[in-house]
């Protein structure tokens, strides 16, 4: 493997040092001693020792297979159908979503104060305990939460209607078995529950979630309920906000590949005032909006909420309705569940970019 | 800048090359740039032997120049146009993605550039049978939708199968693995390909920006040089490979709130062609979308085409209701 000597992860003053003295190709410094480096190149010690240890733990199996194995589209298909997705027990955004809130990528959840999306991410935190014989991952959870909207007891009645609902399904003794083990405490107990109070602490806590991924690797979702909040208040330098979004995003994904994970993140929405119309839209910027890689807009028309899959790789664009009840995140009461061909078709505008909220400011 | 070894050149050995490092030269460049008289005197080496070496060297790491005929023949008898798989985007692109090339697609998230990857790595795998790369770094690639995109073009299983098999997926999230990957692809697999069977003819990279735009900006002054390099290895596999490159970039803002191609003015340069994508506002069904050509080198800019995203699911669509049927019997 040629590695240029520019294309290495090293600070940039040791690499100018380096391309100074004349290497320019991994394979120039590798069979070098730390002194020899040091004298040839002018860097210090410390740092001649830590060019060597990168060149040798870029040379190991573990590294070189991150950057070059390639899966074919065929392994990747039987690998993403034995991975599996979430429910959200509403059945239509089960079936707009494709089975639920996919493993391995990343979903934001964009929406009005009040629609519900706290509300949705802690029955997916719930929801992904489910056992493996019911149609669940039987997984832990981890919620990161920086509004402080988390609250246990509601937290307690969905898992109690959980706990009904499988209950009442329970057929074959396999499925009994693992529903003794179901109980509220249980469920409670593979929750992780981090609190975040600025975004110090959230760049720092997603810096440490791989060791703590490596401890537990039963967690199957992780959810920061809402990242947009420590980014909108207090930050003067709004690229500087865009560059560690961006980082921040990459290194969501880059868990939820290796982890094989979900990773659920809460935005919120602003309005943008343009031709003299005003459109709310969500927050934290326009290149924000390629982060994640589905895109989910709650938002409100009239009395009904209504769920809007904007931006998915894979499903079609769909808007469905849903309510919250005591327990839970379910479907509209009155509606039948629609096909997702159907409700793209009858749903009222059919256009996305148009938000509810602009007809009444209009 | 090479430095001078032991074995890049007959004549070369440790005395010789210690003999010069007093005289601080250590690189190729700084011995040819000198004068072979005076170096012979000052390092007490033969100077019939310091000739020789010059001789050597110059041959073996000058570069000649070809002629433009030469050239134009190696075009002619190279290039190969690949279609999209999309009627209104091949027109856009003058008939597909041309080998050798750098084409960038940039649009708002929604607008399709993830699925227009796909489209292009299917039809290219299915229809003209050839290897595809695919660097996804956001976890965009989704092998069911492709799967999807395959079965309205064949209903033979084995077929779909051996089309899926030639589309290899890397995933890189960070630019150091992206760089590591493509200096890998070009030293190690795409050597190995062009030799054996079946020959690679495209790149697709989605989405270049995600893991540039964390590290330009702000006091940091490494951005524009992995940038650089980023650009500098595409291009070089496009040219010596021959083979088509597609990149996915994002949008931003500009001051009066029009939308813009993101990474800034020095990444404009990069592409040969760049195509900008956009939802249709009010539009009946949400899956229209419009291509605009921003930057051209072979037709007029600012042509616009329309496309439907569905159209590489149209089949499918019209077996599950009767009323898309009469929908898409309707559109012009």
């Amino acid at each position: 493997m040629q590695r240029t000597v520019p294309s290495l992860p090293l600070a940039p003053s040791v690499k100018v040092k380096l391309i100074n003295a004349g290497f320019q190709v991994a394979s120039d410094l590798i069979d070098m001693r730390p002194l020899q480096l040091c004298k040839e190149a002018g860097i210090s010690q410390e740092e001649a020792v830590e060019v060597l240890q990168m060149l040798r733990d870029d040379g190991q199996p573990h590294q070189q297979r991150a950057a070059t194995e390639s899966l074919t589209a065929l392994d990747l298909l039987h690998q993403e159908q034995a991975l599996g997705s979430i429910v959200t027990f509403c059945s239509a955004l089960d079936d707009a979503l494709g089975g639920g809130v996919p493993v391995g990528k990343t979903t934001e959840i964009c929406g009005a104060p009040g629609v519900g999306k706290t509300q949705l991410c802690m029955q997916l935190a719930v929801d992904v305990q489910i056992p493996v014989c019911f149609g669940g991952l039987g997984g832990k959870a981890l919620y990161i939460d920086t509004e402080g909207s988390f609250l246990v007891q509601r937290v307690v009645d969905m898992a109690e209607a959980v706990v009904q609902h499988c209950t009442l399904l329970a057929e074959d003794t396999e499925q009994r078995q693992a529903l003794e083990e179901l109980t509220v405490e249980k469920i409670l107990s593979s929750l992780f529950l981090v609190r975040c109070h600025d975004y110090v602490e959230l760049l720092a806590e997603v810096y440490l979630l791989p060791d703590f991924l490596s401890e537990h690797p039963e967690v199957r979702l992780v959810v920061i309920d809402s990242i947009a909040f420590p980014f909108r208040h207090d930050f003067e330098d709004l690229s500087q906000r865009t560059r560690l979004l961006n980082g921040l995003a990459q290194q969501l994904i880059q868990l939820a590949t290796q982890h094989s994970l979900a990773v659920v993140l809460t935005n919120q929405m602003t309005t943008r005032v343009s031709n003299g119309q005003s459109k709310l839209v969500p927050a934290l910027g326009e290149s924000w909006g390629h982060a994640a890689t589905q895109r989910l807009i709650l938002h409100w028309e009239g009395l009904r909420r209504l769920a809007s899959l904007y931006k998915s790789p894979s499903q079609m664009e769909a808007t469905i309705q849903y309510q919250i009840t005591l327990q839970g995140f379910r479907d509209a009461p009155d509606e039948p569940r629609p096909t997702p061909a159907s409700s793209a078709v009858s749903c009222p505008s059919g256009n996305h970019s148009k938000r509810p909220r602009m007809e009444d400011l209009s | 800048m090479v430095i001078l070894r032991e074995g890049i050149c007959p004549g070369i050995n440790e005395e010789f090359i210690k003999a010069l490092q007093s005289e601080d030269i250590k690189t190729v460049e700084d011995f040819v740039s000198c004068n072979p008289e005076e170096l012979a005197q000052k390092c007490s080496l033969s100077y019939k032997a310091l000739v020789a070496v010059r001789r050597v060297l110059l041959a073996q790491y000058t570069a000649f120049p070809v002629s433009g005929a030469d050239l134009y023949e190696e075009l002619l008898s190279a290039t190969a146009i690949l279609s999209t798989g999309n009627p209104s985007l091949d027109k856009l692109l003058d008939s597909g993605l041309y080998t050798g090339e750098i084409t960038e697609l940039t649009g708002s998230p929604g607008s399709g550039k993830t699925q227009v990857c796909f489209s292009v790595a299917v039809n290219i795998s299915h229809q003209l049978k050839q290897t595809v790369f695919y660097i996804d770094t956001k976890s965009g690639m989704c092998a069911n939708r492709l799967l999807q995109m395959l079965q309205t073009k064949t209903p033979n299983m084995e077929e779909q199968m051996e089309a899926l098999q030639k589309i290899k997926v890397f995933r890189v999230f960070d630019v150091f693995s992206l760089l590591a990957c493509l200096q890998h692809l070009r030293s190690n697999d795409l050597q190995k390909a062009s030799i054996g069977g079946g020959s690679v003819k495209a790149l697709m990279v989605d989405s270049v920006s995600a893991v540039l735009s964390s590290m330009l900006g702000g006091k940091q002054n490494e951005g524009m040089s992995l940038l650089m390099q980023v650009a500098g290895e595409l291009k070089m596999i496009a040219k010596d490979f021959n083979i088509a490159v597609l990149v996915t970039n994002h949008v931003t803002r500009d001051g009066n709130g029009h939308l813009k191609a993101g990474l800034g003015q020095s990444w404009s340069h990069v592409p040969r062609t760049r195509v900008l994508l956009q939802r249709v506002e009010d539009a009946e069904t949400s899956s229209l979308r419009t291509a605009t050509l921003t930057k051209s080198s072979r037709q007029a800019c600012h042509l616009v085409e329309e496309f439907d995203l569905c159209h590489w699911s149209e089949e499918k669509r019209t077996s599950i209701s009767g009323k898309r049927k009469l929908e898409e019997r309707s559109k012009p």
